[in-house]
């Protein structure tokens, strides 16, 4: 009984992780229709910056969620510039982004080397939420179920911003017909590199808050970038729902086939993929044909 | 002499290679309609597209209120008080009514006008009120023509750009629209109004400019054109 709550609660937690990481990929890929490979990266170089402050390897210790929205800043930052001097350059030509994307993040996988190393680097948890929680008979770990509540939080922030606000209709808008939006005033091509950065932030906020779960080494962004295009794909791109249920439902195939069919894992993580492009190739709640 | 809401001088202007306006030249005065008239694929779309920004020429000059515009970008050219209803109404069929408008909200420019803002909007279009949380893409065609001119009212424009805003409508809502554009005349917009039917445009228009491959063919009045001086059958076809 245990075991399957724990695995349950395991699911959910790193569907959460998926939720933060592949909300940003879909917003980008839906919105300006760039598939931008760089995501795994965002997240790795969130990690390590989070860990970085964190461990106090500047010479001063930082709260870890002070350390986790300095590091989604300064790579919201980063991808911005990535937006505006390179993938700027290159509208509409899927191919060349996918190969200036991936070259990024080769080099940030280097410079990544380059700067922690080859071991693996352990984020704290915060002291506040080491532990665990006991509820009748069963003990839930806390950080876990905060790493739940923080993506609903980042879930609902999203949706609010993107469906109730003036900003939100503006990117919709830019999205719908990008020529017409700017006859009516708008700036879209700024708003195309607030989403991104958006998008590159929220990616380095999830590395920093998975690494207490997941610590950071490298490859990790190889690790996470397939996980993202997956849940993409089955959820529908450009859609926030479609993120939310297809993060949930590849968390619980992660965590139950690596538990229950570990020989199939991948199988029982990638048939889903496989069926939705089949039978429905916009994705559960995607509005686009890729 | 006033300066002009809108001038076009000598404008050449390409799609590529193919060489789509002429030495193009016309003006509207202020607070006057200008009915711009030609075939299809005269260059009359393409003479919007020149003024709104979409296209660069690659000769001549746009004026806004004696402001050169040509080379800016649409948003800056929007900001200079310019706004468009724009063929095929290309409303932002994901969102809804009312953010149609709110995405298109600019202060005016001057204190002379009283303000469009969404309720403004929905006082002169009743219809899109009561739909103003519907999804752009499931009004019927006249409502979004409605909505193509209320979100082009939202930037609270001194020049307004309409080309053809009759195209497949019901003739009731033809009547309809032509009316409101009449109401806007009489507000004091200046106003650009682009058909491919004379009789419509007469009308209202205190000016006719008739394109014709690309080039002015005629600058004339409604009352003049009506003496029957020019063979509009060889610039517009039969109608
Ligand atoms: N995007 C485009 N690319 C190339 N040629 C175009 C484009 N748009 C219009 N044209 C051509 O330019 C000419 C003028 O078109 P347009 O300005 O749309 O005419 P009108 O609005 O008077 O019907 C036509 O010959 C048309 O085929
Ligand atoms: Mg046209």
């Amino acid at each position: 009984m245990t075991f399957w709550l724990l695995l349950t609660v395991n699911s959910i937690t790193f569907g959460s992780l998926l939720f933060l990481l592949a909300a940003g990929f879909s917003l980008i890929f839906g919105l300006m229709r760039i598939p931008n490979l760089t995501h795994g990266s965002l997240f790795m170089l969130g990690a390590y910056f989070g860990a970085t402050f964190v461990g106090g390897m500047l010479g001063m210790m930082f709260n870890f969620w002070v350390a986790a929205v300095m590091a989604a800043l300064l790579v919201a930052a980063f991808g911005a510039v990535i937006e505006r001097l390179l993938l700027r350059r290159l509208p509409g030509q899927q191919m060349a982004q996918v190969l200036v994307t991936l070259g990024i993040s080769f080099i940030v996988a280097d410079f990544c080397l380059m700067v922690w190393g080859g071991d693996p680097v352990a984020v704290a948890t915060p002291d506040t939420l080491v532990g665990s929680v006991r509820l009748g008979p069963m003990i839930f770990p806390i950080y876990r179920i905060a790493v739940i509540g923080i993506a609903v939080v980042v879930a609902i922030a999203l949706w609010l911003l993107l469906d109730r606000t003036r900003l939100g209709a503006m990117i919709r808008a830019g999205v719908d017909d990008p020529d017409m939006a700017r006859v009516v005033g708008i700036r879209v091509s700024r708003l195309f590199t607030i989403v991104f950065a958006l998008g590159a932030g929220i990616a380095a906020f999830a590395g920093v808050i998975g690494g207490p779960i997941l610590t950071v080494y490298p490859g990790l962004d190889q690790y996470m970038l397939p996980l993202a295009l997956v849940v993409v794909i089955l959820g529908g791109s450009g859609s926030l729902l479609g993120s939310v249920v297809g993060s949930l439902i590849i968390g619980v195939l992660y965590n139950f086939g690596q538990a229950l069919l570990p020989e199939l894992a991948y199988f029982v993580l990638f048939l889903p993929m496989v069926l939705v492009l089949l039978l429905r190739p916009q994705g559960l709640f995607g509005r686009f044909i890729p | 002499m006033a300066t002009n809401a809108l001038e076009l001088s000598h404008i050449d202007a390409y799609y590529g290679d193919s060489h789509v306006l002429h030495d193009v030249s016309f003006s509207c005065g202020e607070a006057r309609l200008l009915g711009l008239l030609g075939r299809n694929g005269a260059g009359k779309s393409t003479c919007m597209n020149v003024t709104i920004g979409l296209l660069a020429p690659r000769r001549g000059q746009v004026s806004i209120f004696g402001t050169p515009v040509a080379g800016l970008s649409p948003e800056q050219i929007s900001a200079q008080g310019v706004a468009l209803v724009p063929q095929g109404r290309r409303i932002f069929k994901s969102l809804t009514v009312r953010e149609n408008l709110v995405v298109a909200a600019q202060k005016p420019r001057d204190g002379k006008h009283a303000p469009w803002t969404t309720e403004t909007v929905f006082a002169m279009f009743p219809r899109l009120e009561e739909r103003r949380n519907q999804i752009a893409a499931h009004l019927s065609g006249g409502e979004q023509q409605m909505l193509a001119i209320g979100r082009a009212l939202m930037g609270n424009p001194r020049v307004l750009l309409m080309d053809e805003p009759s195209e497949g409508l019901a003739p009731q809502i033809v009547h309809e629209v032509m009316n409101t554009i009449r109401k806007l005349k009489e507000s004091g917009l200046s106003i650009v109004l682009v058909e491919q039917n004379p009789t419509l445009v007469f009308d209202v228009a205190d000016d006719i400019v008739i394109l014709n491959t690309g080039r002015v063919a005629v600058v004339s009045t409604p009352a003049a054109l009506q003496e029957g001086n020019v063979d509009l059958t060889q610039h517009l076809g039969v109608f």
